[in-house]
């Protein structure tokens, strides 16, 4: 009896959680077996690869030979110069850069590609290998010359073990402001009249967002002391990863509290926000570079605005990029960090005007 | 112009009206009591005025007076000891001297709880904390919602007084109650609220009562005359 008591009980408490149900058993599970369609190969295909001309040389109709070669195990992406492709590079725009050289099209002549790979970008280099081997089969097979491919390694070099530091600390910060952010605000809940009387909502929540900013610096400086105590040449404390690190985490974190905010504080908040937590791990491009997936993923990836910081942090931490050459990007950042706090704003705005 | 005043005030849920078309002017300087049954729309009235929520028509004027409040559910912070909760949110009043606050920790008799967990305090331990957080900036007007709720005899008692006191130094005293006994001494004047209209409203001596007859039992009638 006590039992079918109990039951009852659940089936009144599922009547009245129908939106969360809802979210958990049907929302969820249906977006993560659809997300699956994202991940379709092992192998990346369509990699983004830069073409440029060795020479003044090379002809237009080189190029276009060659670009036609690589079509089919990669994305070729025509430059008119080396250097902005290089910089593509390190910004992860490309994967591999192409450099033709002249005479391809005669009968006989031996001729070198040189195919750069970037040394911090640990997931291609075994897959860089396969590409230059395919590339110079198919290349030599398809174009009158001999054709041979010199991969070329640029930029530092690091095992996988230090590119997963950048991950674990982007992996880090996305997680806390998804979860201890969120407990955090909601523990001021039964202070809430009280500090709404005193102060106001605007104050309260940017208190505890400001806060939450600062604390994160220390995790910045316990990778720092840690990553030099087990002797990793990695920088965590530059000016580009700590505000590239800072600029995430305002953003995350304020949409993380409009969450909690606009679900007044409740547990559907808390949920949510898990889910939003995994969406944005799964969908930044964190482990695998963008270019390795399906050209959705890619398209979904490279509209995240997590997906840059993380090119942000990887190349300020593996390459020692100076903030120079992400200036673009970090304004972007912010202006996404300032997009984030109007809609904790119009939250606030929501909840006074629904009370 | 009164400095706390609801003018024409209705306040609805979906499909129900808490407050329907009400008007009522809060002086400094007095005890004012807000009576009603459950449901009335005392809280309700109470966070109007306190700004914390909005009148769907109507106006709420607040001008120039500073108000504290005590909760129905008392609001603090319970992961913070009962002297934390004090030092906060005294940083957000102009100015709190250790004189008062010491009166007022001894007056709502918190003395032997200052260094407890605020969330580990029993039910009364936690409404005069909300008490002493009400009155903390010493504002001119404390709207008090249920305020005896939770308390042993000696602490109403206790409470009573100090409210007693305060209401003379000046300060304007509102409570919210469904029992108005306790009070009795003290009003200067009444208002009853009966499913969300404002029933009467008058300064205590203007009261419609008998020579002999207690307000309590003046008020339950006029409660079931209006609701019958």
């Amino acid at each position: 009896m006590s039992l079918r008591s109990l039951l009852r009980k659940e089936l009144y408490w599922s009547r009245r959680n129908l939106l969360v149900l809802l979210l958990v058993l049907c929302l969820v599970p249906g977006f993560f077996a659809a997300s699956s369609l994202l991940f379709q190969d092992v192998i990346p295909r369509d990699t983004p690869v830069a073409v440029v001309a060795g020479s003044d040389d090379v002809t237009a109709d080189e190029l276009f030979a060659v670009q036609a070669g690589l079509s089919f195990f990669a994305t070729p992406v025509e430059y008119g110069d080396r250097d902005p492709a290089l910089r593509d590079l390190q910004r992860e725009g490309v994967y591999a850069v192409v450099e033709v050289p002249h005479g391809i099209r005669e009968p006989g002549r031996a001729v070198t590609f040189r195919l750069f790979v970037d040394g911090s970008m640990v997931p291609f280099k075994e897959p860089s290998q396969t590409i230059a081997a395919i590339m110079e089969s198919r290349l030599d097979r398809e174009l009158d010359a001999t054709v041979s491919v010199e991969r070329v390694v640029v930029g530092n070099s690091h095992d996988l073990s230090g590119y997963l530091v950048p991950i674990v600390l982007l992996g880090l910060v996305m997680l806390l402001a998804f979860t201890f952010v969120p407990y955090a605000l909601t523990s001021e809940r039964r202070a809430l009249d009280r500090l709404r009387l005193e102060s106001s909502l605007e104050a309260v929540v940017g208190a505890k967002l400001l806060f939450c900013t600062l604390l994160m610096l220390v995790p910045l400086v316990v990778f720092h002391l840690v990553l030099g105590a087990i002797g990793f040449d990695i920088a965590a404390l530059t000016p580009v990863t700590v505000l590239a690190v800072l600029l995430t985490f305002v953003a995350l974190s304020a949409v993380a509290m409009a969450v909690v905010v606009a679900t007044r504080f409740t547990a559907t908040g808390r949920l949510v926000n898990v889910v939003l937590l995994l969406f944005v791990l799964g969908f930044s491009g964190l482990a695998y570079p963008a270019g390795y997936f399906s050209a959705l993923r890619k398209t979904v990836v490279r509209g995240m605005p997590t997906h840059y910081a993380t090119v942000l942090v990887r190349s300020s931490m593996l390459r020692e990029l100076p903030l120079s050459a992400f200036a673009d990007w970090l304004v972007g950042l912010a202006g996404v960090a300032v997009a984030a706090l109007v809609v904790l704003e119009l939250s606030l705005v929501y909840y006074r005007r629904t009370v | 112009m009164a400095e706390l005043a609801l003018d024409g005030v209705t306040k609805r849920y979906g499909d129900i009206i808490a407050l329907d078309d009400c008007s009522l002017a809060v002086e400094t300087g007095g005890f004012h009591c807000l009576l009603g049954p459950n449901g009335s729309g005392k809280t309700t009235m109470l966070r109007l005025l306190l700004g914390l929520e909005r009148p769907t028509e109507g106006t709420v004027t607040r001008r120039g007076v500073t108000v504290g409040a005590g909760f129905q559910r008392p609001s603090f912070y319970p992961s913070l000891s009962v002297r934390e909760n004090l030092d906060v949110f005294a940083r957000f009043q102009a100015e709190v001297t250790d004189e008062w606050r010491e009166r007022l920790v001894s007056g709502v008799g918190l003395d032997k709880a200052v260094d407890r967990r605020a969330g580990d305090l029993s039910g009364g331990f936690a409404r005069k904390l909300d008490l002493a957080l009400a009155l903390l900036g010493r504002p001119d007007v404390v709207l008090l919602d249920e305020p005896l709720g939770a308390l042993d005899d000696v602490s109403r008692a206790r409470l009573l007084d100090f409210l007693d006191a305060y209401a003379e130094d000046g300060h304007g005293v509102v409570v919210s109650t469904h029992r108005i006994s306790a009070f009795e001494p003290s009003l200067t004047r009444v208002s009853i609220l009966t499913e969300g209209l404002v029933a009467l409203d008058r300064p205590v001596d203007d009261l419609p009562v008998e020579e002999g007859e207690r307000l309590q039992d003046r008020y339950v009638e006029m409660v079931r005359d209006a609701t019958s």
